[in-house]
C-alpha cells in the first residue's frame, strides 16, 4: 500500500518534468536561449575584460566575484557549523595514541605513500593553472583534501594531526575568506570598486597576479576546511 | 513528443535521477540513505544545468593557442562550480548532526528516533 502510494507520487512528480525536457530546445543546439544572451558576451569579451584565458575562471572570480566570495564564506561557516555541532559533546582529550581507523595493509600503505607527493605535485599544478588551463583554487583544493583524508587512513591520529601545522591552522582555515577581502580591498583602494580589477593590458601582470593570489588562497582554504571537517568527524566516536 | 524527448535524452536522464533521489529520500529511513538520496537529487540538478550548456561540436571554454568556436557556455559550468560547494558544506554539516544524533539516541533510523519521543 505505502510502496504503491510512493510510486503513485513519483509518476506525479515525473510527469510534468518529463513534459518540460520535451519542450525545451533541442540538446546541443546553439541557438538556445541559455547560450545567446550571457553566454555568448562572456566567451567574446572575457579574455580582454577579465584576464584569464579560462572563461569559466573569468565568470567565477571576476564577473561574479562577489558571488564566490559568499561562497568561500559558505564553506568556513560549515566547518564552524561542524566543529560547534561535533566539540561540545567531546570528553576530555586522550586524543593522540589512538592507531589509524582500521589498520590498512602493506599494500595500501605503500601505495599511499608513493601517491601523496606526486597528487600533492598535480594539486599544486591545478591550482596554480586555474586561469589559463581547465581548474583553480576549489578543485584543487579539493584533490590536496583528498590526500590528507588518505593519509588521515594510513597515519597514526598523532602524526595525522602534525600535517597540518598547528599553530596556523585557524589563519589556513579562514583563508579563502581572507584571502578575497584582502583583494577585494586592493581593489578598491587601486581602482575605487571593491573587488576591482584593471580592465586595461598594461595592467594585466596585476591582473594576473590578483586571480593567482585569489585561486590560491581559495585553494588553501578549501583544503584546511575540508581536512578538518574529515578530521572532526573521525577523532569523535 | 517521443522524438523530442529522444532528442533531449540527457535531460530526460536527470529526470530519472531526480526520481531515484527521491525515492531514496522517501522511503529510506536510515538519515544517511537520506541526505545520500538528496545529494542525488542534487546531483540530478547539477547535470541537467551543466548539459543545459553544452553545444554541439563544442570545445572548453578556454581561450588560447588553438582554440576554436564554438565553445561551451561558461556560466552553467560556474554556476555549478557555486552549487557543488554549497552542497558538499549542507552534507558536511547534515553528516555531523548525524553523528552527533547517534551519540545522544544511540540510532539513526528515523522511525525508531520518532518512537523515542
Amino acid at each position: 500500500m505505502k510502496r504503491a502510494a510512493v510510486i503513485v507520487l513519483l509518476v506525479v512528480v515525473a510527469i510534468p518534468l518529463v513534459l518540460a525536457m520535451a519542450d525545451l530546445p533541442p540538446y546541443g543546439s546553439p541557438d538556445s536561449p541559455a547560450y545567446t544572451h550571457v553566454g555568448a558576451y562572456y566567451l567574446e569579451h572575457g579574455v580582454e575584460e577579465a584576464g584569464a584565458e579560462n572563461i569559466v575562471t573569468d565568470v567565477i572570480l571576476n564577473y561574479r566575484g562577489f558571488d564566490t566570495e559568499g561562497e568561500v564564506t559558505v564553506i568556513f561557516t560549515a566547518m564552524a557549523a561542524v566543529l560547534a555541532v561535533l566539540m561540545a559533546s567531546r570528553g576530555g582529550g586522550e586524543a593522540g595514541t589512538r592507531p589509524p581507523l582500521t589498520p590498512p595493509s602493506v599494500v595500501v600503505r605503500f601505495v599511499v605513500r608513493v601517491m601523496a607527493p606526486l597528487t600533492l605535485m598535480f594539486a599544486v599544478y591545478v591550482i596554480m593553472n586555474g586561469h589559463i588551463t581547465p581548474g583553480g583554487g576549489f578543485q584543487g583544493g579539493t584533490i590536496v583534501g583528498a590526500v590528507f583524508i588518505a593519509l588521515t587512513l594510513v597515519l597514526s591520529e598523532r602524526d595525522a594531526t602534525r600535517l597540518i601545522p598547528n599553530r596556523p591552522e585557524r589563519v589556513l582555515q579562514a583563508a579563502a575568506p581572507i584571502v578575497y577581502c584582502l583583494i577585494g580591498l586592493l581593489g578598491l583602494a587601486l581602482f575605487d570598486v571593491y573587488l576591482g580589477y584593471p580592465r586595461t593590458e598594461e595592467m594585466g601582470l596585476l591582473r594576473t597576479a590578483m586571480l593567482v593570489t585569489l585561486e590560491i588562497g581559495i585553494g588553501v582554504g578549501g583544503a584546511t576546511v575540508i581536512a578538518t571537517i574529515f578530521r572532526t568527524m573521525g577523532s569523535d566516536q | 513528443m517521443i522524438e523530442a524527448l529522444w532528442q533531449n535524452i540527457d535531460y530526460v536522464a536527470s529526470v530519472l535521477l531526480f526520481c531515484i533521489g527521491l525515492y531514496a529520500m522517501i522511503t529510506k529511513s536510515n538519515l544517511i540513505k537520506k541526505f545520500i538520496g538528496l545529494n542525488i537529487m542534487e546531483t540530478s540538478v547539477f547535470a541537467f544545468i551543466v548539459a543545459l550548456g553544452v553545444v554541439e561540436g563544442g570545445d572548453a571554454p578556454i581561450m588560447g593557442v588553438g582554440a576554436s568556436p564554438p565553445f561551451i557556455n561558461p556560466l552553467p559550468q560556474s554556476l555549478i562550480l557555486t552549487g557543488i560547494v554549497v552542497a558538499v558544506s549542507t552534507t558536511a554539516l547534515a553528516l555531523s548532526l548525524i553523528i552527533r544524533i547517534h551519540k545522544q539516541c544511540g540510532t539513526i533510523e528515523a522511525d525508531e528516533l520518532r518512537e523515542m519521543e
